[in-house]
């Protein structure tokens, strides 16, 4: 008989399952948040997605954010912001 | 003894113990040495760690890690028990904020962690820094690089397919580490963590996590400038980005072949007469190429290291990913296990 430790940080199957996020039956009158982690062309991105977005759909307005690093999340205030103001949030990158 | 708190689990025999570690995900793919409380124990105790302390955090993925947790690492990855301390400083570095864990582990371009030891623990644990320093055959180089990414498996979860999003990875990820040919580079080159200050008689390890390799061959080149010339195409053949987190490019590692640096030894250049060499022209922003978006104030950002075996006119340039190279000491006295 042998016995071998556990080298992990804890099991993946005892993560919290968090789930996604509620989804609103429509984005008319939402307020869309764009987060763009700078990384090659995604800010652009988010600007081209709202404005196909926008073609069938009537926003209350729309936030966004590019990271002023790839590497890091974003500012406190850019949270407050998306927090208390967006109804919805797409993230998105580029490479 | 006994004081172990990971969870553990009973097999009928060692063949049993690696087969399961396989099928839960625990290994890279190659065999391991079964990690036994009583041997984990006696790795701590070596390093004179208790195994609660902690070593850092990726906040980013809810993930604490302890001393205990990176002995299991190195036990599994094949490490004498003598090289726990030098594994324990690897992943302080790489838990440094600026090593940026989460991203460096996660990214698509599959970057990978280089250890380069410095100081007496080099020697003392026959860390390679000469011929075939980057290949197999050592099993300091290979064991402690492999326990690093161990840890980064399996306490820092980063697994392929779940936080690491490697798009090809790299063979580089099951090992990477060397040491610095101090001995070999003369008395006008410092060694690095000199530079970075600590004393010579300090034993330290340097962690940079990589995204691009490039060696820089040149066999014709006879002056230091005319290296230089090399180094400046070869780095500026991929440049870096800036990074505000990292407030500019993470350092460039260039581990310089005895066959280019005895231009520079015999001329009697130092390494900084290298970086003023080297660091205007590969940050400049005209010019082929890419530039390297390292602040102008700062060229020690471009890491000397003197490695590599003769009869190569080479020398390799490493491109940093997302991260700043940190050193952290070697906190234990070496000793030498029976």
């Amino acid at each position: 008989m042998i016995v071998g430790l556990d080298p992990t940080s804890g099991s993946l199957d005892k993560l919290p399952d968090k789930g996604a996020a509620p989804r609103p039956k429509t984005l008319d009158g939402t307020v869309i948040a764009f987060i763009a982690n700078g990384l090659g062309r995604g800010a652009d991105l988010m600007d081209a997605l709202y404005a196909e977005l926008s073609r069938d759909t009537t926003f209350a307005g729309s936030i966004k954010v590019v990271k002023n690093s790839v590497s890091i999340p974003p500012e406190p205030q850019d949270w407050e912001r998306i927090l208390a103001e967006a109804t919805v949030a797409v993230t998105g990158f580029g490479g | 003894m006994g004081t172990v708190q990971a969870p553990q689990h009973e097999y009928l025999d060692v063949d049993a113990l690696v087969d399961d570690y396989h099928e839960r995900g625990w290994t890279d793919g190659l065999p391991i040495v079964a990690p036994t409380p009583e041997k984990v124990e006696r790795f701590l105790a070596v390093a004179g760690l208790r195994g609660d302390e902690v070593l850092g955090h990726v906040p980013t993925r809810e993930v604490t890690v302890t001393a205990e947790q990176v002995a299991i690492n190195a036990v599994m990855a094949g490490c004498r028990a003598e090289y726990l301390p030098t594994v324990i400083a690897a992943v302080r570095a790489h838990l440094h904020e600026k090593a940026n864990c989460h991203s460096t582990t996660g990214t698509l371009s599959g970057a990978f962690q280089m250890v380069i030891v410095n100081g007496p623990a080099r020697a003392a644990l026959g860390v390679a820094c000469e011929g075939a320093c980057f290949g197999p055959g050592f099993r300091a180089n290979a064991t402690i690089g492999r326990a690093l990414r161990l840890v980064i498996r399996n306490a820092c979860r980063a697994i392929p397919g779940f936080l690491d999003r490697a798009s090809f990875s790299t063979p580089a990820r099951y090992s990477m580490c060397f040491g610095e040919d101090e001995e070999g580079s003369g008395a006008t080159w410092r060694p690095m963590h000199v530079e970075r200050g600590f004393a010579a008689t300090d034993s330290t390890v340097t962690v940079q996590s990589v995204m691009v390799v490039v060696p820089a061959t040149d066999f014709t080149a006879r002056t230091p400038e005319a290296v230089c010339d090399t180094l400046v195409a070869t780095i500026r053949s991929k440049g870096t980005s800036g990074d505000a987190f990292l407030e500019g490019a993470g350092e460039v590692v260039v581990v310089i072949g005895p066959e280019h640096r005895r231009f520079f030894l015999e001329a009697g250049w130092s390494k900084d007469d290298i970086r003023a060499n080297l660091h205007p022209r590969i940050t400049a922003l005209d010019g082929p190429g890419r530039p390297v978006k390292f602040p102008d104030t700062e060229p020690e950002r471009l890491l000397l290291v003197a490695a590599g075996g003769p009869g190569m006119g080479e020398s390799w340039v490493f491109i940093p990913h997302l991260s700043r190279a940190i050193t952290e000491p070697i906190r234990t006295a070496v000793t030498t296990s029976p």
